[in-house]
């Protein structure tokens, strides 16, 4: 199945390039392609007139189309003009054996994204109902993962957390997006996150040129070319073969115990006995490294470190730390040192790396780590040409299942970027206080529940993670704070 | 025998969403102790055999109690001698319940999930039990 794929056409008197987006159509003629799709920002303001002009672009398209609207086309009261001149902004189309789910994923007159509880479920319903078709396709407007190069990520969908779990849960082979006006391509576990740039918009970012992507379904692969207007194509090619079967592990070399959000204090905010329990079961594992993402207390003063120094200093194998915001509010970013050590701290353990970043901020959950400071530890990390490292940080660079974006860095789609591109092993995080796991690309993104907080978001209760890394196999466990039990949470070949 | 379920399985569940589709195993001439070792390690219940990446075998907790130490057999046998060959399997497009139904009508605790004639996935009883835990927390914490 071939597919072009192109996004944010902007169509309007001001903002619109019509020779990049007439380039891009002629695309058409030049290949056999079984679907169109427009990932959305048809026009630019959502008006009467750049609707009429849209129109005339899209209406003649000699294949099967896809389109969804974008923040941009809601503008004005858009969707209406949207409705009228190109049709559904949700629904679902077969084409062979293949189904395209199509969403409006935009929020009237905001940049924000949001896929309400209605097409939520209309997207579930859908993959269950098709799912025993060869190729399953989402295509919404706004990004799920966040992509790089796009400046301060905060209007990612407000719930791309459950959308990515049910997208990887439900075996999707593509998803297809656009709105942040730069072409990227993630493999997300099974799945293949494709997001176009600007086809036609002299909006582009970093000084980059109009482009459209062509994608290549085959039995087992899927190739995705990102063209750029008058420039060489950049093509990656992904398999579609699932690894089911691990049975050679090899050696193992390290076992991590990944926690976070103790929340240490006198309140009944913090679980005493969870805590406890957890601590008896880290000391009785065989746990090599502790690694702390934040969240020691409940809030940055004396009281609670003086508690939480008391109670940490039980678990008997090394720990590091990295802070979270309401670690170093008030007089914490004093005490953190005074009691934990370094904000940005690392160890070596078996010649693996464990390096830590303090992404947290005063009195926000936001955070941000910074241009230079990424920079110069992704260098830190690349100069040391080892197999394995790690990195560990507060705040999650993936949407979190059953949360809001709130806990994603400002710039994680340029961290996530550079840790994709630099294979960097492993990525431990904890915020959100659910645990998951995935891997993109070469890099396992875990994230930790909340060991004793009364606030977490797990079915499973409180928990922490237990990260078994072999000579060729890793596998990441939820152990539950209280009892005990574990679930294996991921398992990948190195 | 038409099953009353509790409100729960009654919603269509498709079980692509809740199985294991990452599955460890052993090959053939794997010894029935170093699988117990394994089944230990990684807190499993089940593992499937495998010559050559193909499935030619399947075990379980409960076949290590029936087959070996009922019997008083060697922990060294290898797992060949012990392993199920009449695999049970279930599509991967079924329902929750279907796949509740077919477990209490087999009287096993273990399926594994196929899709287009090759095994991808496996669902074990423990996956219909999760689901109630969250229960059970908040009843801990309110004590």
């Amino acid at each position: 199945m071939k597919i072009l794929h192109i996004s944010d056409s902007h169509v309007s008197s001001s903002h619109f390039k019509k020779k990049s987006l007439k380039i891009a159509l002629s695309e058409i003629k030049k290949k056999s392609y079984d679907l169109f799709v427009h990932s959305g920002d048809l026009t630019q303001q959502g008006k009467l007139d750049e609707y009429q002009k849209a129109k005339k672009f899209f209406d003649n398209i000699p294949i099967p189309s896809v389109m969804v609207p974008g923040n941009h086309d809601k503008r004005s009261g858009g969707i209406s003009l949207y409705k009228n001149f190109i049709g559904k902004p949700s629904g679902v189309k077969e084409i062979h054996n293949a189904v395209i789910i199509y969403v409006d994923s935009g929020v009237a007159d905001t940049n924000d994204g949001r896929v309400g509880m209605i097409k939520y479920n209309m997207i579930k319903d859908n993959l269950k109902k098709h799912q025993t078709k060869d190729i399953k396709i989402l295509v919404l407007h706004h990004h799920i993962v966040p992509t790089p190069r796009a400046g301060r990520e905060r209007n990612v969908l407000s719930n791309a957390g459950d959308l990515l779990d049910l997208i990887l849960r439900y075996d999707v082979d593509l998803v297809l997006l656009g709105h942040k006006h730069y072409p990227n391509v993630y493999k997300i576990e099974n799945t293949v996150f494709v997001n176009a740039g600007t086809v036609s918009d002299i909006k582009t970012r970093h000084g980059d040129v109009n482009s459209y992507n062509k994608i290549d379904i085959a039995k087992n692969r899927i190739k995705v070319s990102i063209k750029r207007i008058n420039e060489s194509e950049r093509e990656k090619s992904f398999s579609r073969i699932k690894k089911t079967f691990y049975y050679n592990f090899g050696k193992k070399i390290c076992r991590i115990a990944h926690l976070s959000n103790s929340f240490i204090s006198s309140s009944n905010k913090f679980r005493y006995t969870h805590f406890s329990k957890a601590v008896e079961k880290i000391n009785n594992s065989e746990i090599d490294i502790v690694v702390h993402c934040g969240g020691i207390v409940e809030e940055g003063i004396r009281r609670n470190y003086e508690l939480a120094y008391k109670y940490l200093s039980r678990i008997e194998p090394k720990i590091i730390y990295t802070p979270a915001g309401r670690d170093i509010n008030y007089l914490g970013y004093h005490l953190f040192p005074e009691y934990f050590g370094n904000l940005d701290q690392n160890y070596i353990y078996e010649d693996i790396l464990f390096q830590g970043v303090s992404s947290s901020q005063y009195d926000s959950p936001i955070g941000i780590i910074g241009r230079t400071e990424r920079e110069s530890l992704l260098r830190e990390i690349k100069k040391r040409k080892k197999d394995f490292n790690c990195l560990f940080l507060h705040h999650n660079v993936i949407p979190i299942i059953h949360s809001r974006e709130k806990g994603l860095l400002e710039d994680s789609g340029d961290l996530l970027k550079q840790i994709v591109d630099e294979k960097i092993s492993l990525v431990l995080t904890g915020t959100s206080s659910h645990a998951y796991a995935v891997k993109i690309e070469d890099t396992i993104i875990v994230n930790a529940n909340s060991l004793s907080s009364v606030y977490h978001r797990s079915v499973h209760g409180n928990s922490f993670n237990f990260i078994d890394i072999y000579e060729n196999i890793v596998v990441v466990y939820e152990v539950n704070s209280l009892w005990g039990t574990r679930r294996i949470l991921g398992m990948w070949a190195r | 025998m038409e099953l009353n379920f509790p409100d729960f399985f009654k919603k269509d569940l498709p079980i692509r969403t809740f199985i294991s589709k990452k599955l460890i195993g052993v090959t053939t001439d794997c010894s029935v102790q170093d699988a117990a070792k394994k089944m230990v390690e990684f807190s499993i219940s089940s593992l499937v055999v495998l010559k050559k990446d193909k499935v030619v075998g399947f075990f379980t907790e409960g076949d290590f109690k029936k087959k070996v130490i009922a019997e008083g057999k060697s922990p060294d046998i290898s797992v060949k001698e012990i392993m199920n060959t009449d695999l049970i399997n279930i599509d991967i497009n079924s329902e929750f319940k279907d796949a509740l139904k077919e477990m209490i009508d087999k009287h096993i605790k273990h399926l594994l999930v196929e899709e287009k004639g090759k095994i991808v996935g496996v669902l074990t009883f423990i996956d219909f039990l999760d689901v109630q835990r969250q229960k059970i927390e908040t009843f801990i914490s309110r004590e």
